[in-house]
């Protein structure tokens, strides 16, 4: 119908306000982490790289940065390893246990974060995995793991399934069948399920702020702590360089998208 | 929906609307979807709008469903112009490609929506309803969900919605592509019965030839958004207006041919004399080409004054036809469609036979109809 | 939230044994990092310090308590009605745009998901703050004539939580929005329907499903949510994830903080379960005509 109604005009100027709101302080707090003060304000008075290289000398704020890391790259791993086993399992017939497996999945999205987080810190300190990496690995895999099913099943259920019953037919072995045939096809969703767990785990406040102990915190705790207390423009700092580092993220996703589409395109008929 | 049950009973109680359509255009860009298009159509009459994929129909009938404003031109209904009236407001029934019954309501409730939109009570909403779906032979379906339905029965549902408040003007949007064939055809002869009875005036758009020869009173043909022919089925098929029109509707032989004015020579050498009537419109002198249907053809022996000499490439028997394709000296492929009966015992691939016809199956182009 | 259409099995299956392989990793870390832990901090709710109930009257007894649950309830309620209100046209415009437009939009939506939920309330900190961006946008205007207080109130926590949840409300309304067919606004039209009513007869009850998924998942995320209310919000005002973190770290009351995770799991997983019902029951209804 006609595409400048009054109607539409209201509806896009409602929906431009509503884009206002979300991206608004997203934006608004970059630049104040060139600030010479030393709390957060809008406008930033005056221009220093001060917070960046604060960020980058302080030994607390790097050893948590590369807690955080260590953490994420090793939940990427785990999750991704994992989903993509079980998700395979489940698409070659799994029957009851099937259900089961499905029933759980999603157990980690419904019950909230605060209560894993409480019942991981309760249980982590009884057995000494508070606060370690191994401990934190495994809360935030199980919250990511339903996500990265969810990745790998899409693609695996795209994947035509003869093609593996190709593969033995000429010889290969199951294993072999899904390693040459199968994974290739899946790799970027199971890529693109990793780096969607590693985001999960490196931006996860939670079960940081329960689990962190006195000296090992993660990044998100240290903030967590930084904006409770003294709000300085080492928050929008790190939100620069969070934000260079998603965009770089963003395109790593998006090469891996296309990559899919292609290895999962159907060849030409005929 | 009184006068709907009146109707089983012989005479049409809705007179249909009339509609003209002047100087009709759609142009997106530069792309001219429909482009002075004009038709005149009668009260009560069944008009197809046929045409390929991007001939323009389905923008036509948008128009004049109202979703779509016309870049140029008018639409007159019953006299009223009705070229940006809003949807809603023409009275209008219509039947979607896909059906578009609304999942969530039963079908009672899909029939009823008209009624209800146009702030008729509930038991009455309800006894008319159950009427249409009588009518459309659908009683006791009423409770039913869309999705419980087969498809010739959504179908089914769809008419009577459309037809549920009486409109004087019925669209069709490619109703039957949906469907299987044995469905098809049984459906085109439900809605034929509806027209009949209801009196309404249904334009109907399809890619289907068969399906706008069976069905319509006349037939407007379409190409790149232009009108080729208008005509009664019988005279679409007999006498097309032009190149495109003829390969269009059924299967047409195209001989390349030169004309001097009163005779033809073919690409052989050889020469015809067609009867004056088989020039379709204003044909000048040079290239032309003669058209002949294949079942108008018949095999006689070669040396038959008139007649093509051809050398047979292929027989396919087909039971009570046989399709003969052969090919004339100069490589233009002719197909020709006879009674098995009627053919020589011993046809065999390679041997030059004659293939005459009735000179009032002649129809000869000139090049300016071939646009 | 059903899974069974999701999961098609296909192929030449796997003999158990290999399923059971495969799947085990999976069910050993749900087993040792999610259902034991729960269990067991679940357990301890109605076992100390004494066998029963105890702790969960001590909820329903104090009026502090419920009053702490209700505003719970009452801010997760009004994140969603918010999200929604402020979702729905933009789904609806998503739909109706063209490519670029649409692309243009979603990508607005999906931003926040890729920048880290703290700096996002790290930014709503510094714009409710007494010399803010907000503070001193309403003196401009003359709507406040000196600093009001806005940080640390409970319409903070609802802006910034609203801010954080609203593009979750987004994509199911658009995932049903568009799995309407364009035919049935235009079916209705010719019906007779004004475009109002092609919404309240049609599209509305059609995104319906997709409208309650997101209620739902911005309500029960905003029930728990922890975050937003412990930096943004008022200790006077505490919400049940704020009260939790209280009682354990503050009180050490490992019992009562358990027993407050035990009504908020159990209210979120009765929700979750009566819901996927409903959802059910509409997929069956919404089925493609």
């Amino acid at each position: 119908m006609q595409n400048l109604s009054p109607r539409r005009l209201l509806l896009m100027g409602y929906v431009y306000a509503v884009l206002f709101f979300v991206l608004a302080p997203i934006v608004i707090i970059l630049p104040m982490a060139f600030s010479e003060t030393d709390y957060l304000t809008f406008p930033p008075v005056g221009f220093t790289l001060s917070w960046f290289t604060d960020f980058f000398s302080n030994s607390r704020w790097m050893g948590a940065t590369v807690f955080s890391l260590k953490i994420a790259v090793l939940t990427a791993i785990t999750t991704s390893v994992v989903a993509t086993m079980a998700t395979y399992a489940l698409m070659r017939g799994a029957g009851r246990i099937g259900a089961l497996f499905q029933g759980l999945l999603i157990a980690p999205i419904v019950v909230p974060h605060i209560a894993l987080a409480v019942a991981l810190y309760l249980f982590f300190q009884r057995i000494g995995l508070s606060s370690t990496v191994f401990g934190y690995v495994l809360a935030h895999s199980v919250i990511a793991m339903p996500f990265a099913v969810f990745t790998v099943s899409a693609a695996l259920s795209a994947v035509d399934a003869t093609l593996e019953d190709a593969a033995m037919s000429c010889g290969a072995s199951r294993f072999t069948a899904f390693r040459l045939v199968t994974l290739p096809m899946i790799l970027p969703n199971v890529l693109s399920g990793g780096l969607f767990a590693f985001i999960l785990s490196f931006d996860e406040p939670v079960i940081a702020f329960f689990l962190a102990g006195i000296r090992d915190k993660t990044l998100p705790r240290m903030m967590f702590d930084d904006i409770e207390q003294n709000l300085t423009p080492i928050i929008p700092a790190i939100a620069v360089l969070l934000t260079a580092v998603s965009i770089f993220a963003l395109i790593a996703a998006a090469l891996l998208r296309r990559a899919a589409a292609n290895r999962t395109a159907p060849e030409e008929a005929g | 929906m009184d006068d709907v049950v009146q109707a089983q009973t012989g005479t049409p109680p809705v007179r249909g609307a009339e509609i003209a359509v002047d100087g009709l255009a759609k142009h997106y860009g530069s792309l001219k979807a429909v482009d002075e298009f004009a038709i005149n159509i009668r009260s009560g009459e069944f008009l197809a709008l046929l045409g390929p994929s991007g001939s323009g129909k389905s923008t036509i009938l948008m128009m004049l469903a109202g979703f779509e404003v016309p870049t140029a031109g008018r639409i007159l209904i019953d006299g009223v112009d009705c070229t940006r009236l809003p949807p809603q407001k023409r009275n209008i029934g219509m039947v979607f490609q896909h059906y578009s019954l609304f999942p969530h309501m039963t079908v009672a409730d899909n029939v009823a929506f008209p009624l209800k939109m146009r702030g008729v009570g509930r038991t009455e909403r309800r006894r008319r309803a159950a009427e249409a779906l009588k009518v459309v032979r659908l009683d006791g379906y009423g409770a039913r969900m869309p999705s419980q339905l087969s498809g010739g029965q959504r179908q089914r549902v769809a008419l009577a919605r459309a037809i549920v408040y009486e409109p004087r003007l019925l669209l069709m949007d490619e109703p039957l592509s949906a469907l299987d064939k044995n469905l098809r055809e049984e459906m085109q002869l439900e809605i034929k019965r509806l027209h009949h009875e209801l009196g309404i005036t249904v334009v109907f758009v399809t890619h289907d030839q068969g399906e706008a020869l069976t069905m319509a009173d006349r037939v407007a043909i379409l190409r790149g958004g232009k009108l080729q022919q208008l005509s009664p089925a019988r005279e679409l098929y007999e006498r097309p207006a032009n190149l495109f029109a003829a390969g269009f509707i059924g299967e047409m032989n195209m001989i390349p041919a030169q004309w001097d004015g009163a005779a033809l020579t073919l690409g052989t050498g050889e020469r015809m004399v067609p009867p004056t009537g088989a020039v379709v419109g204003t044909v000048g002198q040079g290239a032309v080409t003669l058209a002949i249907r294949p079942e108008r053809l018949t095999v006689c022996d070669p040396v038959t004054p008139d007649a093509l000499q051809a050398t047979l490439r292929e027989v396919v028997y087909a039971g009570a036809g046989t399709l003969l394709i052969a090919a004339l000296p100069d490589g233009t492929e002719i197909r020709a469609r006879v009674a098995s009966a009627s053919l020589p015992p011993a046809l065999t691939e390679g041997e030059t036979i004659g293939l005459s016809c009735p000179p009032e199956a002649m129809l000869v182009y000139g090049e300016e109809a071939a646009a | 939230m059903s899974l069974q259409d999701f999961f098609r099995p296909d192929g030449r299956h796997l003999s158990r044994g290999g399923i059971l392989l495969l799947m085990a990793p999976f069910f050993m870390l749900i087993a040792f990092a999610f259902l034991y832990p729960l269990i067991s901090l679940l357990s301890l709710s109605v076992t100390e310090p004494t066998a029963g109930f105890d702790n969960y009257a001590r909820i329903l007894d104090n009026p502090v308590y419920g009053k702490v649950l209700l505003r719970t309830l009452w801010t997760a309620l009004l994140v969603a009605i918010t999200s929604l209100l402020l979702a729905f046209p933009v789904a609806m415009a998503m739909v109706s745009s063209s490519g670029p437009v649409a692309m243009l939009i979603g990508a607005c939506i999906l931003l926040p998901f890729w920048s880290s939920v703290l700096v996002r309330t790290a930014a709503w900190a510094v714009l409710l703050q007494r010399n803010g961006l907000i503070n001193e946008a309403m003196q401009w205007f003359g709507i406040t004539s000196e600093p009001i207080r806005l940080l640390y109130t409970q319409g903070a926590v609802v802006v910034a939580m609203t801010h954080v949840l609203m593009p979750f409300m987004v994509l199911p309304i658009y995932g049903a929005l568009r799995n309407i067919p364009e035919d049935y606004g235009r079916a209705a039209l010719i019906c007779g329907a004004g475009p109002l009513r092609v919404f309240t007869e049609v599209t509305f009850p059609l995104a319906l499903p997709g409208v309650l998924g997101g209620f739902i998942l911005v309500f029960l995320t905003a029930l728990g949510y922890f975050i937003t209310p412990a930096l943004l919000g008022s200790p006077q005002d505490m919400m049940i994830a704020t009260l939790i973190s209280q009682q354990l770290r503050e009180f050490l009351d490992w019992p009562f903080a358990a027993a407050l995770v035990g009504v908020l799991t159990l209210f979120v997983t009765a929700i979750t379960l009566a819901f996927s019902k409903i959802f059910r029951f509409d997929r069956m209804m919404g089925g493609q005509v």
